[in-house]
């Protein structure tokens, strides 16, 4: 691939990546992530309610649906945070039930609320999570200057994170949650409360990560951002109603955006916002 | 270097970055320890007494004169009827009356037994009853040596001279200061990391921490360990403190101190660990352990001695670690106790801090 400036232009003003003459351009078939009637329940409350998927290695997969759709809940379990009530899933290849251990060793996570230490500096927050991921020293060193000129962070290196903006908050809890190579990244809701063009600055950096081999698995409420990933899948009700590309989806339902097929299948859905 | 290293780390740089925990950490024993004796005391001194003295003689002189030097009274007013002191101390001017009776030197001196009268306010019925014991010590050391004097050797009634061991002043500060050192390590040693995990719940930190590779045993122990060090440097400023402001500790060892202000403190920590498994926000937490600190403080003889408890609630301290460890360090600083004098003691701290981390370990979960 290309992983230059223009591409990622090219993807921001046509929509997803770019496409080979074949509907699916992914790298590696081999998934890595496969989902298998997953259901979660608390107490009499479905909120994942029997979902099949599976995650391609190299793809950016969005993982769409309403506020109390479910995603976050589908996320936890895929994370190693929740165990299934049934169900069951690989995640690089490791079992969700069983080795949640092992799938920790190889996926990143940005949680949804800002989850890294305020009251640490920029600096010392990239030091520990490269520390704790087993990344080695010269190694995490190098990363990290590298990532604090990527960033532009290189003034603010010693300042505490607490105290920067909030898109560089966003900006800098995605590199952490990348600062170990992970095989897959799950981000939850990465670009909630920034404004447009820090979003998009996000987005290039998620392509980023893609270009260097990471699956980035994504749950966003916001469908014009759905138009930037691979393939999609909508959460409904804690159901999967529709999962294809965004072309495809916008075809089988005739819709001119993904706004609007999200639309037309969040019509029947009962949990409100 | 392991995660237990950059955790450690992590943990020291976020304690001594706020610009607050690290004055907490000194002022709490300092202040403690300093103000609370000097404020909480037992002791009776400065009793105000009113003499009634109807003798007006030598005799009687001489012994206003021995009580007012003994340092624990302060003689308010002498007064010539026992209705006029009876007044004063109505009116809360003074705690205790001394009445000598008309011809009290004429009796003394025939070997004839005199009654003296001691009234005492009961309102504070320490200083009351304390007073009160005071005063008719003093008189009847008083009355023998009259009588030792008088050359009537037959007369000298049996004497009774208490010894008070390991405590010879009777000083309550000497039973406090163990005590407040206790405090010192529950709140150092519990309440620290117990707000420190319950603060990364609520931000959402701990969840970082669950979705990486690091095993709660190293999470757990990096903050056990370094706010075990932090309780360890508290409770040898407290230490210091009571050895040379209240010169206590003539007689302990330092090791059989340290041992068990150790175990102790490896005890709160689980103990607060234990609180924030249960707990997700931090005033939850807080209330959570104020309640068991309180039993732990109120019910096992760290302020009130055992012995005087209910027999079902003396039993009772025997489940609270906290009985143990106020035994071992009065033990050890009043009496110069060892450890083979506190087998028992040591060794049920122990199973204590065993049990609790245990559970503690066990009821942490990464996954739910």
């Amino acid at each position: 691939m290309m992983g230059n400036g223009g591409d990622i232009l090219y993807r921001m003003t046509h929509g997803g990546r770019h496409r080979d003459l074949h509907e699916h351009l992914v790298r590696d078939p081999r998934n890595v992530i496969e989902v298998d009637h997953l259901t979660k329940k608390f107490g009499d409350f479905t909120a994942v309610d029997d979902i099949t998927f599976d995650v391609r290695k190299g793809e950016i997969f969005g993982f769409l649906g309403a506020n109390g759709a479910g995603k976050t809940t589908a996320m936890k379990m895929l994370t190693g945070l929740s165990f299934p009530t049934s169900g069951t899933g690989q995640v690089a290849g490791y079992n969700i039930w069983t080795q949640s251990e092992m799938i920790k060793k190889r996926i990143g996570y940005m949680s949804q609320k800002f989850a890294l230490y305020g009251d640490l500096t920029v600096y010392d927050n990239m030091q520990l999570f490269a520390g704790i991921y087993g990344v080695p020293r010269a190694e995490a060193d190098a990363r990290i200057c590298n990532l604090l000129e990527r960033l532009s962070l290189v003034q603010e290196k010693d300042s505490k994170v607490g105290d920067l903006p909030q898109g560089w908050k966003q900006k800098l809890a995605f590199s952490v949650s990348i600062i170990h190579k992970p095989e897959i990244v799950f981000l939850d809701e990465p670009t909630g409360g920034v404004d447009p063009a820090a979003r998009r600055q996000f987005w290039e950096l998620i392509y980023e990560a893609v270009d260097e081999g990471i699956t980035a698995f994504v749950t966003t409420h916001y469908m014009d951002e759905a138009e930037y990933c691979n393939r999609i899948s909508m959460m409904v009700d804690g159901r999967i109603g529709a999962f294809d590309s965004p072309a495809a989806l916008k075809k089988r339902y005739g819709a001119g955006s993904i706004a609007e097929v999200f639309d037309i299948l969040a019509r029947g859905a009962k949990r409100g916002e | 270097m392991s995660s237990f290293g950059y955790l450690f780390i992590k943990e020291a740089k976020q304690f001594f970055g706020n610009p607050f925990m690290p004055v907490v950490l000194v002022l709490l024993p300092v202040l403690l320890m300093l103000l609370v004796p000097l404020a909480a005391n037992m002791e009776v001194r400065d009793v105000s007494l009113s003499i009634v003295d109807l003798d007006r003689s030598s005799l009687s002189a001489r012994l206003s004169d021995r009580i007012s030097r003994s340092g624990y009274f302060v003689l308010k007013s002498v007064e010539d009827t026992y209705g006029k002191a009876m007044d004063q101390l109505s009116r809360g001017n003074v705690d205790i009356i001394l009445e000598i009776p008309a011809g009290t030197e004429r009796a003394v001196s025939r070997g004839e037994s005199v009654e003296i009268f001691i009234a005492a306010n009961a309102v504070n019925s320490t200083k009351g009853m304390m007073g009160g014991g005071y005063l008719s010590s003093i008189v009847s050391d008083f009355s023998s040596e009259m009588a030792a004097s008088g050359g009537n050797p037959a007369s000298v009634p049996l004497r009774i001279t208490p010894q008070y061991r390991f405590n010879p002043h009777l000083e309550y500060k000497l039973f406090m200061v163990p005590a407040l050192m206790i405090v010192v390590i529950i709140l150092v040693g519990g309440f620290f990391p117990t707000m420190s995990i319950v603060t990364e719940k609520e931000n959402g930190t701990i969840e970082q921490m669950n979705v990486s590779p690091v095993r709660k045993r190293d999470f757990i122990l990096s903050k056990v360990i370094f706010y075990g060090i932090l309780g360890v440097f508290a409770f040898t400023l407290s230490y210091l403190i009571a050895h040379f402001v209240y010169g206590l500790a003539p007689h302990g060892g330092l090791l059989e101190i340290y041992v068990s202000a150790m175990i102790f403190l490896v005890f709160m920590g689980g103990f607060g660990l234990i609180i924030s498994n249960y707990s997700d926000t931090l005033l939850q937490s807080v209330f959570l352990m104020l309640f068991f600190v309180l039993i732990f403080m109120l019910m096992s003889g760290i302020f009130t001695p055992v012995s005087s408890m209910e027999t079902w609630s003396q039993y009772f301290t025997y489940i609270l670690p906290t009985r143990y460890f106020v035994n071992i360090l009065r033990s050890v600083c009043l009496k110069g106790s060892t450890f083979a004098d506190l087998a028992f003691d040591y060794i049920m701290l122990s199973v204590f801090a065993v049990v609790i981390n245990i559970i503690a370990v066990v009821t942490y979960r990464k996954q739910n």
